[in-house]
């Protein structure tokens, strides 16, 4: 199965990406391949671990905008509902809703890697 | 004509969607922080518009639009915040901060094309209107100032000893005037209003048009009542320049009057028409008195030969041509270097 259909399946609205990518498959696929990289770097597990909430707005804040733009809805929403915790001063429903996103987002990279 | 879109993100990912997006029509630049964005904001002045993100590191995008306001650049390129921001107050600091849009991450990138596009298409037109007027504006003062040359060329036919005088009291009014400026607060100008009054210190001979010949032109010393004829060029200038208000810049109108009038005032209240004491009468007045006074001392007339420049100064210094204020003395005389060269 190639990426996008397997994305696809995933719940990843591709049609929507697709669009931003000006129909440019390709593209896509090679920006998706660096989203691992990209929510690795983020270290916004880590930043929870260390209670710094602060950081981890950064990280979560980042990771909204680049899951958004790859249109991994899924990932997306969560972000956005973790950013949004986080302004509102609850890090603790942050850091839980963020503990939930780990399998999620470990399917999606795992699907993206499987393609490499 | 600026083509490039300056991208600011620190993410690759969103940085290439955007570049792919305008790559057809629009040379791409991207910087990953503000601090590279300010940089190649200043090395390149093609930039057409900037599509910036808000959260980085290093500088982040309010740094850059903080930047784009102290520069001024900020009202001549368009500034899109592109964001997965939602915090109100932060998207409302960016629109004071000047931002034209906010778009939000995800974006329609169809969409995002037609508004930026048409955004940039506004602000090239506004570019070029204002290239327009501010020629058209530089066409209208060189016509105003030859006007101005033109009438004191006219003056200067009618007054057979004036030749050069005219342009050596523009010289001597724009030594003094910027040395009184600099050397004392209470007397500070800025630049353009120095240049100003050195523009209207041409005409400060424009009422001698209406002397008589004989009286301008006699080939001795004036009596007593054709020196009460002459003086009253002061107050006829006013009343020629008051019939042609419109061929010059209100200001330059208003620098001209007063000194045409008061350009033979002196400090102690003896000078004429009106005997005004002190700072009573104009800076620019009391500086083109001390220049046209200067001027004759090392002009040769009909009853007297040209002082030479150390005279002159002397004579100034010591009251012979009438009392004038300390500090503007002051100046002349810290200033004798550039007028003896001026000669």
């Amino acid at each position: 199965m190639d990426l996008i259909s397997g994305l696809g399946e995933l719940g990843v609205n591709t049609d929507e990406a697709l669009a931003r990518f000006m129909n440019n498959a390709s593209l896509y696929e090679r920006m998706l391949k660096k989203f691992p990289a990209a929510a690795r770097d983020a270290k916004a597990l880590e930043c929870f671990q260390a209670k710094d909430y602060e950081k981890a707005l950064a990280a979560t804040h980042t990771l909204k905008g680049v899951t958004g733009n790859l249109s991994l809805t899924p990932l997306f929403k969560a972000y956005t509902d973790i950013v949004a915790l986080l302004r509102a001063d609850k890090p603790e429903e942050a850091e839980a809703m963020y503990m939930e996103l780990i399998p999620t987002e470990e399917k999606i990279i795992g699907c993206i890697e499987s393609c490499q | 004509m600026n083509n490039a879109i300056l991208i600011v993100d620190d993410m690759e990912i969103n940085r290439v969607i955007l570049a792919e997006g305008f790559r057809d029509e629009y040379e791409i630049l991207e910087a990953e922080n503000g601090i590279q964005a300010i940089e190649l904001l200043n090395t390149n002045n093609n930039i057409a518009a900037v599509l910036l993100d808000l959260i980085m590191p290093e500088m982040d995008g309010m740094g850059v639009l903080k930047q784009m306001n102290e520069s001024g650049r900020i009202v001549h390129t368009p500034v899109f915040i592109i964001t997965a921001e939602s915090s109100e107050k932060m998207l409302m600091d960016a629109y004071n901060l000047g931002a034209v849009d906010v778009i939000n991450k995800p974006f329609m990138m169809n969409f995002l094309k037609c508004r930026i596009g048409n955004i940039i298409e506004l602000y090239r037109h506004r570019n070029d209107l204002e290239d327009i007027v501010n020629e058209q504006v530089e066409r209208l003062n060189k016509v105003n100032l030859s006007m101005v040359e033109t009438l004191a060329t006219l003056i200067e036919f009618r007054d057979c000893e004036s030749g050069e005088h005219v342009k050596r009291i523009c010289g001597l009014t724009e030594i003094l005037m910027t040395a009184v400026s600099e050397m004392y607060p209470e007397y500070y100008l800025p630049r353009h209003e120095i240049e100003k009054i050195v523009t209207a210190s041409i005409l400060h001979d424009v009422g001698k048009i209406a002397i008589s010949d004989s009286i301008l032109n006699k080939p001795g010393r004036l009596t007593k009542e054709e020196f009460e004829i002459m003086k009253q060029h002061t107050t006829k200038g006013c009343d020629i320049l008051t019939q042609i208000p419109d061929i010059m810049d209100n200001d330059i109108y208003n620098y001209s009057y007063d000194i045409a009038r008061h350009h033979h005032e002196r400090w102690d209240g003896r000078g004429y028409p009106d005997g005004l004491v002190g700072d009573d009468i104009s800076i620019w007045a009391q500086v083109v008195a001390i220049a046209d006074v200067y001027d004759a001392l090392i002009s040769p007339r009909v009853y007297k030969k040209a002082f030479d420049f150390e005279t002159a100064v002397k004579m100034i210094n010591d009251g012979e041509c009438g009392t004038f204020n300390p500090k503007v003395l002051n100046a002349f005389n810290a200033s004798a270097d550039k007028i003896r060269f001026k000669e």
